[in-house]
């Protein structure tokens, strides 16, 4: 058996890792306060669409996203065989709508660097857009771009849960309240009912609630909650092929039926409620997006919290001062598709590995 | 002693510091930003606001608290009849009468193309609307915005979003000489010593977006900006020492001597 590992937070990112080093050998204990995949993880649409949530310029956040793109075919293969459990994986591709003639030199521009990193999008207006999308109302043109997929994001969830116990992770859940009480020369946890969890290492992976690490490591960690809400409409999982993005919000259909419609950004603090002005707001952007809604209700709406940062990148990174200490947390809009390249990353540097990727932009103590 | 104000279209502003609302990793630090900046006129692209219901805006719904001034702007146009059918959408839809023509013909560069411009600045004048141009830094072009009616002309330090800085402050000496509306500096600008650079060469105002949005600590930066237009009007208000080639001693040896 390899180090004893400590994963802190059993949300997305949390049991990636912890299934990345227990396959790598180490033995690896998950400890969560409340319930797995119970936040932003579960709460997510599951977009996995790098190029779509990154049309400004190729920084070192658009690799990270693309590289994590392309591992997840075999990466969502292997929770699928050890977890024994389903989960829609679709590669549907994705058409980012535009309602103005003006929006035309943006999509140009973003194709015209896009392309270098290996997309086939285009920009598509007219009868081609409408024979890829029927339901789409008057956009005025789109890009399409067939590379991006999306999960069912609980579903997923529960299965990477499944798999980490399948390979013998330890997951304790509702702990209630965690405290790391020494990582200097060893890493102990204390949970509220006095139980003592002693391990060589540790991964943070606390995602809105990694801001109180500032106090910890006396270096600060600007990370906060952006309310997400969203909400989903019973409709034909045929009825909308792609995932459609605008400047407004998303629209995705899951093979389930459900029709989904996101998300708000709100400051709300750790607010996990759902308001009608949030939801009445996804609903007009979703029926004027897809007028075939306009006869429909939304029957399902939620909200999650993603872990927002100062500069909008994740820590990602060993702390400077902190060898023990492994950080994973703040991947805001992206945890779901970050998944399996963070988990990569964190057992690379488990292992003193140097990963391939430069993660210089994502140095855990950057922010002083 | 007169007050230094900044007056444009009629309307008294608190600050020189025009702000985009553009390129943030997310609306909280938006918030804070704008906040720190003492900003009141903040500018956004029509084309990705929802004008139907500016108040579900994914940004202008975050700015509803305080009386800012919006500045929209008609990004995207490479046409003057673009621009003018943009512009009109933002009128109707109750936002502003204030408009920030921005024409490109090139979408690598987004330079701003000049006849259209002045195009554009014409027909919006007609048409009632308070309009400050995006415009290259040609001094002559700049004086024909002024003469078509431009409430301010907005020269570019450099290409949007390039961070290069004043490329030219010889031209932007010689418009901000030759001008009698408002200078406003859009574009290019990289960090504080820009700016101030700007503001020495006698410039009212800087509007500025990536600088601040895509700094590590936007919210400092925007603070950082708002300090260097302020050190930036002092200093040329104040007006600076001459350039020597050699040292003058600041003070004289005779009054160190103990009598």
């Amino acid at each position: 058996m390899g180090d004893r590992i400590i994963v802190l937070g059993g949300g997305v990112i949390g049991l990636s890792c912890a299934l990345e080093l227990a396959k790598r050998g180490y033995d690896v204990t998950v400890l969560e306060i409340g319930t797995c995949g119970g936040q932003a993880s579960g709460a997510a649409a599951g977009m996995l669409a790098p190029y779509s949530e990154n049309p400004e310029y190729a920084d070192g956040f658009f690799r990270l996203c693309l590289d994590s793109l392309r591992r997840y075919p075999a990466w969502q293969e292997e929770v699928k065989q050890l977890s024994g459990m389903d989960f829609e994986y679709t590669e549907s591709g994705s058409l980012y709508a535009v309602y103005h003639e003006a929006d035309l030199s943006a999509l140009t521009a973003r194709l015209s660097w896009q392309q270098a990193f290996g997309t086939h999008a285009e920009i598509v207006e007219g009868g081609r857009l409408e024979q890829l999308e029927p339901q789409l109302g008057q956009a005025r043109a789109a890009v399409y771009c067939p590379e991006e997929s999306h999960v069912h994001a609980p579903d997923y969830v529960h299965a990477l849960e499944a798999a980490c116990r399948k390979v013998g992770v330890y997951i304790h859940e509702q702990l209630q309240e965690l405290t790391l009480t020494d990582w200097k020369n060893d890493i102990r946890v204390h949970d509220r009912a006095g139980q003592i969890y002693e391990a060589d290492r540790i991964v943070l992976c606390t995602g809105a609630w990694s801001g109180s690490w500032t106090e910890q490591f006396g270096f600060s960690v600007p990370i906060y909650p952006i309310r997400g809400q969203i909400c989903a409409y019973p409709v034909e999982p045929s009825m909308l092929r792609h995932i459609v993005f605008t400047s407004q919000g998303y629209m995705v259909g899951k093979a389930n039926g459900m029709l989904v419609c996101g998300a708000s950004e709100d400051i709300a603090g750790f607010a996990t409620s759902v308001t009608d002005r949030g939801i009445d707001r996804l609903e007009k952007l979703s029926k004027k997006v897809l007028p075939f809604l306009n006869r429909m209700q939304p029957t399902l709406r939620w909200a999650g919290l993603r872990p927002a940062t100062q500069d909008g990148y994740p820590l990602l990174g060993v702390g400077s001062e902190q060898p023990r200490v492994i950080f994973a947390c703040g991947h805001y809009r992206n945890g779901i598709l970050l998944s399996p390249v963070t988990a990569a990353v964190v057992a690379d540097l488990a292992d003193g590995h140097v990963p391939e990727l430069a993660l210089g932009a994502f140095q855990p103590d950057r922010f002083g | 002693m007169k007050k230094d104000q900044l007056v444009i279209g009629g309307k008294a502003l608190s600050s020189r510091f025009f702000l985009g609302t553009g390129r943030y990793p997310n609306p909280y630090v938006q918030n804070q930003a704008i906040e720190a900046s003492g900003a009141e006129v903040l500018t956004f692209a029509i084309r990705r606001v929802n004008l139907d219901e500016p108040e579900d805006d994914s940004i202008l719904q975050h700015l509803q608290e305080r009386p800012f001034t919006f500045l929209p702007n008609t990004s995207g146009a490479s046409t003057a009849e673009e621009a003018v059918r943009i512009a009109r959408m933002a009128r109707a839809s109750g936002l502003s009468d204030w408009i920030k023509v921005e024409i490109s013909a090139n979408a690598q560069t987004l330079l701003p193309d000049p006849i259209e411009t002045l195009k554009a600045t014409e027909q919006l004048v007609q048409e009632g609307f308070t309009v400050l141009p995006y415009t290259s830094d040609d001094p002559i072009l700049c004086k024909r915005l002024e003469e078509a009616g431009a409430a301010a002309v907005m020269p570019g330090g450099a290409p949007i979003g390039t961070g290069l800085g004043i490329l030219n402050p010889y031209n932007i000496g010689l418009v901000v000489e030759s001008a009698d509306v408002p200078i406003i500096v859009d574009a290019g600008l990289g960090s504080a010593q820009d700016v101030v650079q700007a503001m020495e060469l006698g410039v009212d105002g800087i509007l500025m977006n990536t600088p601040v949005a895509r700094a590590k600590d936007p919210v400092r930066m925007a603070r950082a900006m708002k300090l260097a237009i302020e050190a930036g009007r002092e200093s040329y208000l104040a007006g600076r020492i001459d350039k020597r080639r050699y040292a003058s001693a600041s003070s004289e040896y005779e009054h160190l001597i103990v009598k």
